[in-house]
């Protein structure tokens, strides 16, 4: 009797353990905020999303914009710093879908180490990036972005990064 | 023999730039010369100049930044001859190159090789300067961007009018 109830009772665990959820990270992923994005976008698109550089479809970062392509087909280039609501969208899909998985671990961690991401070290030429260092760890373009990645946009330094 | 087998990897390497069906169909769309027209500084204008002059195999010379600068937007296709383009890059080196008859405008690398990212603006005469709004982040062709027609991917040929903005609101 002992040795039945004790063969059910394993058998009751092996069965739980093989019906549990693995613990996958990929199941559940933090990502930025998507409303502050707004501030974020156009200083991305500003310094990255040129039509020769990340303004192009071809790059798995593609942005949308004005100073860059557009998606809209009625839309064309123009010298302003403007991203429609409709591609901010598209932009921070492609943001989010860099690196997932580093992006949700900067995030979980409130930003700390940003330079995990391969954006930031290439934004900051810390890796090989044929477009040159574009912004220095601690200005405003890098404050914008790293902040946003902290949960906490600085929306002023957005707003000067996309000036200069 | 030495010599022979050290000049071996050289070549394999022209073969293969000489084998990219991606460049040379990209080269292929560009067409024939256009009538009347030599192979020389007044060639092709409008057309992606480093697409062929990229120092592969030699020749055509290399050229580290080249274009076209046109009076006004399309349709119109006047040249904009004598005007001075001052290339300025991320290091704060600047060089200028003056458009031909054509409107064409080339730098070879040994004149100047810029460090991306890099600031374009034009200075026609005593007039005022006409400066690129954005920067240019890695394409030595201005006509890998500047295309006609002017679309979502496109601002359309570079022309000196009408002006967009001056320098002064360059960020």
């Amino acid at each position: 009797m002992n040795r039945s109830i004790l063969a059910l009772f394993s058998s009751a665990g092996v069965i739980a353990l093989a019906c549990s959820t693995p613990s996958d990270p990929r199941v559940r992923a933090d990502v930025p905020d998507r409303a502050s994005f707004e501030y974020v976008a156009p200083v991305l698109v500003h310094r990255c999303g040129t039509l020769d550089c990340h303004g192009t479809p071809a790059r798995n970062l593609r942005l949308y914009g004005a100073e860059g392509q557009r998606f809209a087909p009625s839309d064309v280039p123009k010298p302003k710093h403007e991203v429609t609501e409709e591609e901010a969208s598209e932009d921070y899909a492609s943001i989010v879908g860099l690196e997932p998985e580093v992006l949700s671990a900067v995030v979980a961690d409130k930003g700390a180490s940003p330079e995990r991401l391969t954006l930031v070290r290439k934004a900051r030429g810390a890796e090989n990036h044929k477009g040159g260092a574009l912004v220095r760890a601690g200005d405003d373009s890098d404050i914008c972005v790293t902040s946003w990645l902290a949960g906490a946009t600085d929306v002023a330094a957005c707003q000067r990064g996309v000036k200069r | 023999m030495r010599a022979f087998v050290a000049f071996i990897p050289l070549v394999v390497a022209a073969l293969a730039g000489a084998c990219d069906p991606t460049q040379s169909n990209a080269v292929a769309s560009l067409g024939d010369e256009a009538p009347g027209v030599r192979r020389g500084p007044l060639h092709r204008p409008g057309q992606p100049c480093l697409l062929c002059h990229d120092g592969t195999l030699g020749n055509p010379p290399a050229f580290s930044v080249a274009g076209t600068v046109y009076a006004n937007p399309a349709p119109d296709t006047s040249p904009a001859s004598g005007v001075d383009v001052v290339l300025t890059d991320a290091n704060g080196a600047t060089h200028t190159a003056t458009t031909n008859a054509a409107g064409n405008f080339y730098v070879s690398p040994s004149e100047f090789q810029p460090a991306y990212p890099m600031r374009v603006k034009l200075q026609a005469g005593n007039g005022n300067p006409v400066c690129m709004f954005t920067h240019v982040g890695r394409d030595g062709s201005c006509a890998g961007c500047h295309t006609e027609p002017a679309g979502p991917r496109s601002p359309g040929h570079v022309a000196l009018a009408p002006k967009a903005f001056d320098c002064s609101e360059q960020p």
